[in-house]
């Protein structure tokens, strides 16, 4: 099988990342209460790492297991948003792995957004796309960090 | 006394109770091969010489009793025909003289006979030979005869260990999974010379860890900019006249159709132009 979405249209991605992201971060200086409290800073922090990682997801779209996941915690997250959660989410979890390298997988299941629902295969493929995603997200991150403090 | 001989195998040929005999011989023979032979050397017993040569000519073994007994049936009617000297004619001829339908069955039913014999003498060669001996008497039936079929049937079960569904799966299953880890390896850097796939996996791990960590360091040190630009008045409202000005000179030729593009959106173009020109450095 050939990796469509791996080898993937890295460009078209990472333009429409950027302009979200810079969108987003625009709006977060308009509206910036200027506090600078560490509690406050690291709460903006978080909104904009939040940001970046949202901004990829919608850049990829819905294709994707990964992104699907990320948007749909991000909805829930917004629905629920200083609610308490009603009900705990069922998690299928599939172990037909192997023990051997069982925590590893666990572990990759964890960093990789909705993991937790996917066999060895998907995961594996999912996990290529998002690094490379996620390689794409910093990378641009850093040149708009070299940008702006200049 | 080869001449009643060979009227009566002709007749037996022609004749469907005879027939019934010769059907019965295999059945009656396949298991008490001794028997079996006495009864044929018995039936053929004018003959006796005459059985054995041809025997012997065709087959050269002693141990299929029961293919030599039943090519018997059809050895009279060809040693009626050794005056044409052509024994595929001879068969043939007897075949024809009796083409109906249960001469064929008969015939196959003796071969599969006579192949499980052979089978179980463990002689693939003689069940060749005990079909050769039997000459074409009814090729219909050796088509579909068993020691051909034996053949496949014997490497599908050498197979058959792999080639049950589970397996086959799980099979297409590992197959597909590193394929995946290749394609992975290729993903991260530095990890093609890493054997193994539980090290594989770590370095994948460590990879996504450390891309994770840094997208976590430059939000803050992002978010630390961009307030410090939206707390400074002159720095948020500064003008792209410098800045755009640089970026237009650096990217404005190779990024033309999209910074029209750019320019629809609301936000300020030179960020964008900006972003876009450092892009084009970065990759």
């Amino acid at each position: 099988m050939t990796p469509k979405g791996v080898t993937l249209n890295t460009n078209s991605h990472k333009i429409k990342f950027a302009r979200r992201f810079i969108r987003t971060l625009l709006k977060m200086r308009k509206n910036a209460p200027s506090s600078s409290s560490i509690e406050e800073i690291r709460k903006r922090s978080q909104r904009i790492k939040i940001a970046a990682y949202s901004s990829m997801a919608h850049a990829v779209g819905s294709r994707r297991a990964w992104s699907r996941a990320i948007l749909f915690k991000l909805r829930n997250r917004a629905r629920h948003h200083g609610m308490m959660r009603r009900r705990s989410m069922k998690k299928r979890v599939i172990k037909n792995d192997p023990p051997g390298d069982q925590s590893q997988t666990n572990k990759l299941r964890q960093l990789v957004p909705g993991g937790k629902a996917m066999d060895m295969c998907s995961l594996l493929e999912e996990t290529a796309h998002y690094i490379s995603c996620l390689s794409t997200q910093v990378k641009v991150m850093q040149t708009i960090a070299d940008h702006l403090s200049k | 006394m080869d001449p009643p001989l060979v009227s009566e195998s002709s007749f037996s040929a022609a004749n469907p109770a005879a027939y019934s005999l010769a059907e019965l011989w295999p059945f009656c023979g396949s298991e008490p091969g001794t028997g079996s032979l006495g009864l044929g050397m018995g039936n053929l017993g004018p003959n006796p010489n005459g059985f054995a040569e041809s025997s012997g000519n065709r087959d050269g073994s002693a141990e299929e009793s029961t293919v030599t007994e039943q090519s018997g049936g059809g050895g009279g009617g060809r040693k009626k025909r050794k005056e044409v000297s052509s024994e595929d004619e001879s068969s043939k001829m007897v075949s024809t003289s009796s083409a109906n339908d249960l001469l064929s069955e008969s015939n196959g039913k003796r071969m599969k006979v006579a192949g499980s014999c052979d089978d179980n003498d463990g002689s693939k060669a003689e069940v060749e030979a005990s079909s050769a001996a039997d000459n074409k008497p009814a090729e219909e039936s050796t088509q579909p005869s068993e020691p051909p079929k034996q053949d496949y049937i014997h490497v599908r079960a050498r197979r058959g260990q792999a080639t049950d569904s589970h397996s086959l799966a799980e099979r297409a299953r590992r197959e597909k999974i590193s394929e995946r880890m290749k394609i992975l390896q290729d993903l991260v850097p530095g990890c093609n010379k890493v054997i193994g796939k539980a090290l594989v996996l770590d370095e994948i791990i460590n990879y996504i860890q450390s891309l994770q960590r840094q997208v976590e360091f430059l939000s803050m040190k992002l978010e630390a900019v961009n307030s410090r630009m939206g707390m400074n008045p002159v720095m948020d409202g500064f003008p792209p006249k410098d800045l755009g000005a640089q970026s237009f000179d650096a990217s404005g030729m190779i990024f033309g159709s999209q910074m029209r593009e750019y320019a629809q959106s609301s936000q300020p173009e030179w960020l964008h132009m900006q972003v876009g020109g450092s892009f084009e450095r970065a990759t």
